[in-house]
């Protein structure tokens, strides 16, 4: 048994998702008895491997969820997924892995990019390294789900101008459902993201008083890039609150959504370039800077 | 084994009478008796809808099937109609005919709205009709349940019943749905008191519709209405506040000129609070100006657009055609074939049971030789005795099944008569 798990790869679980994709994709394409069964057993199956994954690596790597940007990253996709087939499961109809699942895949591919090497702690610093990670990571699975409900919304809304009846195997939520999903989603990501950012803050601090993690600076491009996304998070969120008992509110909240996704995506795009400080040991970064890659 | 039908539908026959033609529960379950008086020893089913009526009859070779004038004569006495003034329109069917055209109707093809699931129960209810009257024998047993599965089939693996081709129906499901997740908490406006206003709401009420207000501009047709469809009548005058407060609006006024232009609009949009409003305009000419619908949160439908919404669905459901054709299609080859492969049962019979006798006889020649075999080898023996007969009379029972797929196999039942000297 722990050889068969120990024998799971990022590959065996992304694959099945690219798999369930692929069936969930055929929806617009042809009709099939047994295809929603196959796309439900595959995307069960990835989520499955990359539980054990995942539970492999906390138990037998000498860290804990969230200690690792590769173990963050997998996390954010697992949650997705988990949503995903929780969604597919109450809303048969809807073609929901067809929008999270690529998400999944991007952040699964974001993940095999990052550093597995886990970041320094000290029971002082542990506590806030967990809170400051789970809330950037509540905001970052937000922003996809409310991107997700702003995306479908703006289709359902796109076919009801049309005045056209929905496509067979391409039924959408109710507008009702996905507005309050949208502006929901929005809330929850500013304040988890402003959450995850002052707790930043707080984490600097403590490891600048212990001495144990270098200090990251404000120029940092993790921090500057961290800020701008909640700075965003902020702005979209108290638009969509101001705008809320305006007729083009939920227009706005959609379509909003859909820039946060684009800002957390270019946030993670700009965190593969540009050396940082950000979760590295005064060690690492001293041999960092003897290599020439100075932050 | 025959299979016939003699059928009024409305392809060829005329609504007149067709009218004339469909019998009451009352009239078929007369109908029913006088038809076992006649033809005794025939099944029959009889299916009587507005669109069709329908006299499905079989037996089995010792109970000669009616002929084609027969059926008319009796369809004609039964209604009290001349046999002459049928001519031309009744359609009469036999055997396989018979069987892909009842699992077409059961399927709904053979609808005048195509895929209508509602024929699916009359062809259910006509059916247990014939089994309370005892009219329904093995064969139309076998015959209706067959259909009853074409048509699950038909429906769990096409769309042809899927898409709603009611304006009513479309307008709540595909549109009305699509921008609330639920109706019990909505204000819904009826203007008017058009009949498909009334059609609508009981479509609102089943997905969960509590708040009705009606308004009419006279108010005692508006109370009328309240007390017939539920919900509460206020005066005209009320308009623009009850439109203020609305959810959804179905308008279905006689007015000559828009009840709700643009500019009248406008001045009720801010006390909506920004709330989406959803305005089914079935009245012709329409209530409610095509401007107000570029108006964030409005998603006005005229019946135009509803109409063109429901004619998309219809060819939709035409795509399906050839699928649930093909499901039709199969069905009946393995229906038939199964039924051609009754005939060769007795011959089977005969044949299984000769086998057995010159066996038996063989076996108790044997252990009368060789006394000294205890049970056990005896029953060994035994057993192999009937597998070599089992294993000889595979080949030619595959052979019959294969060739009943073509029809009754008389040549091979023949071949196998003479050659066994089985009787008939």
């Amino acid at each position: 048994m722990g050889d068969f798990v120990a024998g799971i790869s990022v590959v065996c679980f992304a694959a099945s998702y690219a798999v369930a994709l692929a069936f969930e994709a055929s929806r617009l394409l042809f009709r099939s008895g047994v295809r929603g069964a196959a796309m439900l057993g595959f995307a069960t199956a990835g989520l499955f491997a990359h539980t054990l994954f995942l539970l492999w690596r906390a138990i037998n790597e000498p860290v804990v969820p969230l200690s690792s940007e590769f173990d963050w990253y997998l996390l954010a996709a697992w949650l997705l997924a988990a949503g995903s087939l929780w969604l597919t499961v109450a809303n048969p109809k809807t073609p929901v892995g067809l929008f999270f699942l690529p998400i999944v895949l991007l952040l699964i591919g974001r993940a095999e990019m990052s550093s597995r090497t886990p970041f320094p702690q000290n029971p002082a610093t542990q506590a806030w390294g967990m809170i400051h990670g789970s809330f950037n990571l509540a905001a970052s699975v937000a922003v996809a789900i409310g991107a997700v409900a702003g995306l479908m919304w703006l289709i359902q809304a796109g076919r009801l101008s049309r005045k056209a009846t929905p496509l067979r195997g391409f039924r959408m939520p109710s507008l009702e459902k996905l507005a309050i999903l949208t502006s929901r989603c929005a809330l929850v990501a500013a304040t988890t993201g402003a959450a995850g950012f002052l707790s930043g803050i707080v984490l600097n601090a403590v490891n600048q008083q212990q001495g144990l993690l270098e200090t990251v600076p404000w120029n940092d491009p993790v921090v500057l890039r961290m800020g701008l996304l909640v700075a965003w998070l902020l702005v979209a969120a108290v638009v969509s609150r101001v705008l809320a008992r305006r007729p083009e509110g939920t227009r706005v909240t959609a379509s909003l959504s859909l820039v946060s996704l684009v800002v957390l995506a270019a946030s993670m795009v700009w965190g593969l370039v540009g050396p940082t400080r950000h979760g590295k040991s005064p060690e690492v970064v001293k041999a960092d800077a003897a290599a020439g890659d100075t932050p | 084994m025959t299979l016939a039908l003699l059928g009024a539908t409305h392809h060829s026959v005329p609504l007149a009478l067709r009218e004339r033609l469909a019998f009451t529960t009352e009239q078929a379950i007369d109908a029913i008796g006088r038809f076992r008086d006649i033809f005794p020893g025939r099944e029959i089913v009889l299916l009587s809808t507005c669109n069709r009526v329908e006299i499905y009859t079989a037996g089995e070779q010792d109970a000669p099937p009616p002929t084609a004038d027969e059926m008319v004569r009796f369809l004609a006495d039964c209604r009290g109609l001349n046999a002459g003034d049928l001519a031309g329109h009744l359609d009469c069917q036999v055997d396989q005919a018979v069987v892909r055209h009842l699992f077409g109707v059961a399927s709904g093809l053979d609808s005048m709205v195509l895929g209508e699931p509602q024929i699916l129960s009359q062809v259910k209810q006509a059916w247990a009709m014939a089994r309370e009257r005892d009219s329904a024998g093995p064969l139309t047993t076998e015959m209706f349940q067959s259909a009853l599965r074409t048509a699950k089939r038909v429906a769990s693996e096409t769309a042809i019943g899927r898409e709603r081709l009611s304006i009513p129906s479309v307008a709540v499901a595909d549109f009305a749905r699509g921008v609330f997740e639920r109706f019990d908490d909505k204000r819904v406006l009826l203007l008017g008191a058009g009949k498909m206003a009334a059609e609508t709401l009981l479509y609102l009420r089943d997905g969960g519709a509590r708040h009705v207000v009606l308004l009419n501009r006279s108010r005692a047709r508006a109370d009328e209405l309240a007390e017939k469809l539920g919900g509460v009548a206020v005066d005209w005058s009320r308009l623009d506040e009850e439109l203020a407060l609305a959810d959804l609006v179905v308008s279905t006024t006689g007015a000559s000129e828009p009840v709700v232009d643009a500019a009248r609009y406008a001045t009720i949009e801010p006390a909506r609070g920004g709330r989406p409003l959803v305005v089914l305009d079935l009245a012709v000419p329409r209530d409610f100006d095509p401007a107000i619908n570029s108006r964030p949160g409005v998603w006005l439908y005229s019946i135009e657009d509803l109409a063109a919404a429901c004619e998309a669905n219809r060819r939709k459901r035409q795509r399906e055609i050839p699928a649930a054709l093909a499901i039709v299609e199969e069905e009946t080859s393995r229906f038939m074939a199964e039924l051609h492969h009754r005939h060769t049962g007795p011959v089977i019979e005969q044949l299984r049971a000769g086998w057995n006798e010159t066996g038996e006889a063989e076996l108790e020649r044997l252990f009368r030789k060789l006394p000294e075999l205890d049970s056990a080898a005896r029953l060994e023996i035994r057993k192999a005795f009937d597998r070599y007969a089992a294993k000889l009379l595979h080949r030619p029972l595959t052979s019959l099944r294969h060739e009943s797929h073509s029809g009754p196999p008389h040549g091979l039942l023949d071949a196998l008569k003479r050659l066994f000297h089985l009787e008939d």
